[in-house]
């Protein structure tokens, strides 16, 4: 079977494209780029859902890759451009750290994802194990793109990169139960209702959705 | 005495969660609280009744899911009590819709807090514990103020992350259960875990106890993720913000306690995990000693005691570090003592306020609160007492507890039992300084002497249970809770 027989490689292929996608985040200044940055990788995301889905014979994975290709890579866009043109936040991202500091940070986490999960994983089938490298480089450059960002949007930006990387690390897991999909899914859902609230809550007390704004309040407050 | 098969483990879990939508579209203010209360008292007889039948699948108590389980129903229950006060005082500050939407999340948050309890699969843990940082985050964002949307916002972005890392933790579990449990759903069961720990995969554990601690150590307040509690609890409707997201705390210990258990065991196996005692001493003392020093500066009482919970999850936590059965007893003893005191003080606090002009966020300064004798004798004396209690200082009941978590460190980590005595002392004197403001001062400017309303019976029967428990606890739930502490050891 020839197409098993790329089954290794491809996994890698969208994978790595995936780490690419977070990492491009970190360098994006602005919101639109941002978007659609993250639209990408969720697309990758639900195509190599499907892809492990048909190496490893789960239909299960096919359902998350239905899940992810519907609510993260359409829905999700959607909301946060919506979101962008209502607050007509199109201007430049301010970040909290450099650029470069943040891509060197990012270049750190990524050796720190690598050096940590490889020695561990031994016994695992190398497939896992490099996945595994793969999505919690993904996950740790959300992270980083949480903390490096003052804006809402880039922090949930972020949030939802680091879910894209979960839920990678989850399609690479032999056999797991789709529990775990299903309430990723779940989460991003209620992470937009949550967050979508906040959002159009934020606007009616400060003027941007820049949270410096936050922390005027905090100094008056106590 | 358990029947097999028929279980009321998941009845209890999905009979608020299932209540819930019914709450959040129908209803004023106070129908919402008294069908609350209902709900609450049948889950506290669920609660009860699961000792009997604790059912089997994938929620299913067992011995320590049941008695904190117990523990969550009774509080839950006084705070539902308590609740139709403090609607009544409060329902002028919230849209109807807003109380429903209250209402609806106290209900998921009593349901997923259950949950995390009673599942015996780490997945579903996990669910809960995403379910109830949900509920709590939009309780938190229910009054609309700029400082409650910045607290929801923190507890949002700390929480998620905190989520992030446990899921990515719990897939790690599952996989390092690979070689001995294969593909499937008893690969996440904890008694399937539990019972095959020898064999896991050490170094995978090991990462992914790593990426548990800090997930469900975000839940549970510890110290570099402990950022949104203060404010979480300062914010928002009391009840559910304050006395029922305490609840939440104990469900992160305790997956916390069950996975260091895998550990140790594993690590005693020589299967190759590290000792995880280490990990969750650092953390403990992290959190007990930063509550020390930030205790002093707090003007705001919901603010104050919120540092105090860090301060008992932290010495919970450190218990664990410890390890052994002794000291785990202690830990579990100090939770239960803790969660009774804690909501007992924040049921007080509310009608204290409600006193005072006002139970809503930002009416809870201490200068505000201060004489609270000269306006009621009995609510002024429970507060004495409830904010005695927490200092651990004799007699009050976490004395029992920290006695015995203090003179088991010195036995096995004498080296740690300094910096613990100091950061305990240091945080009752910062507690008891509060007590005489609090009670004896004279009350600010028009305060009247003023009835308390019904109520207070609850909170001091909190009391008297924590005094029970701690000086004169019953033969069977000590034979319960070491029975619990040994096997988990």
């Amino acid at each position: 079977m020839t197409l098993y027989a790329l089954g290794y490689p491809l996994a890698h292929l969208l994978g790595g494209m995936m780490l690419l996608c977070a990492f491009s985040l970190l360098s994006q200044r602005r919101l639109s780029a941002m978007i659609s940055i993250y639209q990408i990788e969720a697309l990758i995301l639900s195509a190599a859902a499907f892809w492990q889905g048909f190496a490893q014979g789960e239909w299960n994975l096919y359902l998350t890759g239905v899940i992810t290709l519907v609510i993260k890579a359409l829905i999700a866009p959607i909301v946060l451009r919506s979101i962008v043109q209502r607050f007509a936040l199109i201007r430049a991202v301010e970040t909290a750290l450099p650029v470069g500091v943040s891509m060197i940070l990012g270049v750190g986490l990524i050796g720190v994802a690598v050096l940590v999960v490889l020695p561990t994983t031994l016994n695992s089938m190398t497939l896992t194990r490099e996945d595994l490298a793969i999505s919690l480089s993904v996950v740790l450059l959300g992270l980083l793109v949480m903390t490096t960002r003052r804006n809402a949007v880039s922090q949930v930006i972020g949030f939802l990169s680091t879910e894209n990387g979960l839920v990678l690390a989850a399609t690479g897991m032999p056999g797991m139960p789709f529990v775990a999909e299903l309430s990723v899914a779940l989460l991003v859902l209620m992470a937009f209702m949550v967050v979508g609230v906040f959002l159009f809550r934020l606007r009616e007390h400060f003027d941007s959705l820049d949270l410096s704004g936050i922390e005027d309040i905090e100094r008056r407050g106590r | 005495m358990a029947m097999p098969g028929f279980g009321l483990s998941p009845v209890a879990v999905f009979l608020p969660l299932v209540a819930a939508p019914a709450v959040a579209f129908f209803g004023k203010p106070l129908q919402g609280a008294v069908v609350n209360l209902l709900l609450c008292g049948c889950v506290f007889l669920l609660t009860v009744g699961i000792f009997w039948a604790p059912g089997d699948g994938l929620i299913r108590a067992d011995r320590l899911g049941a008695l904190f389980g117990v523990l969550t129903g009774f509080v839950a229950l006084t705070t539902a009590a308590t609740n139709i006060a403090f609607v009544r005082a409060e329902a002028a500050s919230m849209s109807v819709r807003r109380w429903r939407v209250y209402h609806a999340m106290f209900a998921v948050m009593l349901g997923t807090t259950l949950l995390g309890l009673y599942a015996d699969n780490i997945g579903l843990l996990w669910v809960a514990v995403e379910g109830a940082t949900i509920s709590a985050t939009l309780g938190v964002s229910l009054p609309r103020t700029a400082s409650a949307l910045e607290a929801a916002w923190k507890y949002f972005v700390l929480g998620g992350v905190g989520i992030a890392l446990a899921l990515f933790g719990t897939m790690l579990t599952y996989l390092a259960a690979q070689p001995v449990l294969h593909a499937g759903l008893n690969a996440m069961s904890f008694s399937a875990l539990e019972a095959n720990a020898a064999h896991l995969d050490g170094a995978l554990m090991t990462l992914a106890f790593v990426f548990l601690l800090f997930g469900y150590g975000t839940k549970a307040a510890l110290v570099p993720l402990h950022g949104w509690l203060p404010d979480a609890y300062a914010e928002g409707p009391i009840p559910l913000t304050a006395t029922m997201s305490g609840l939440m705390l104990n469900v992160a210990l305790l997956a916390l306690l069950r996975f260091r258990h895998l550990m140790q065991v594993n690590f005693s196996a020589h299967g190759g995990a590290m000792q995880p005692g280490p990990f969750l001493l650092a953390l403990g003392l992290a959190s007990l000693l930063l509550v020390a020093f930030s205790l002093w500066r707090r003007r705001d009482a919901r603010r104050f005691f919120g540092f105090s919970s860090i301060e008992n999850s932290g010495i919970a936590v450190f218990a664990f570090g410890v390890g052994g059965a002794a000291v785990i007893f202690a830990g579990l003893l100090h939770m239960i003592l803790h969660t009774l005191v804690k909501s007992a003080l924040f049921q007080a606090l509310t009608r204290a306020a409600a006193l005072r002009g006002g139970a809503g966020p930002g009416q809870y300064g201490f200068s505000h609160l201060r004489g609270m004798l000269a306006s009621n004798g009995w609510l002024g004396w429970l507060l004495v007492a409830c904010v005695f209690a927490l200092t651990g200082l004799p007699p009050s009941g976490l004395f029992a507890s920290e006695f015995l978590i203090v003179s088991q460190t010195i036995q096995r980590e004498p080296v740690l039992s300094l910096p613990l005595g100091a950061g305990l002392v240091l945080c009752a004197i910062a507690i008891i300084r509060m007590v005489g403001p609090l009670a004896f001062a004279p009350p600010p400017k028009g305060a009247m002497r003023l009835p308390a309303g019904r109520g207070l019976g609850f909170m001091y029967l909190h009391l008297v249970l924590v005094l029970v428990i701690a000086f004169a606890m019953p033969a069977v739930l000590v034979g319960a809770l070491s029975g619990i502490a040994a096997g988990l050891q």
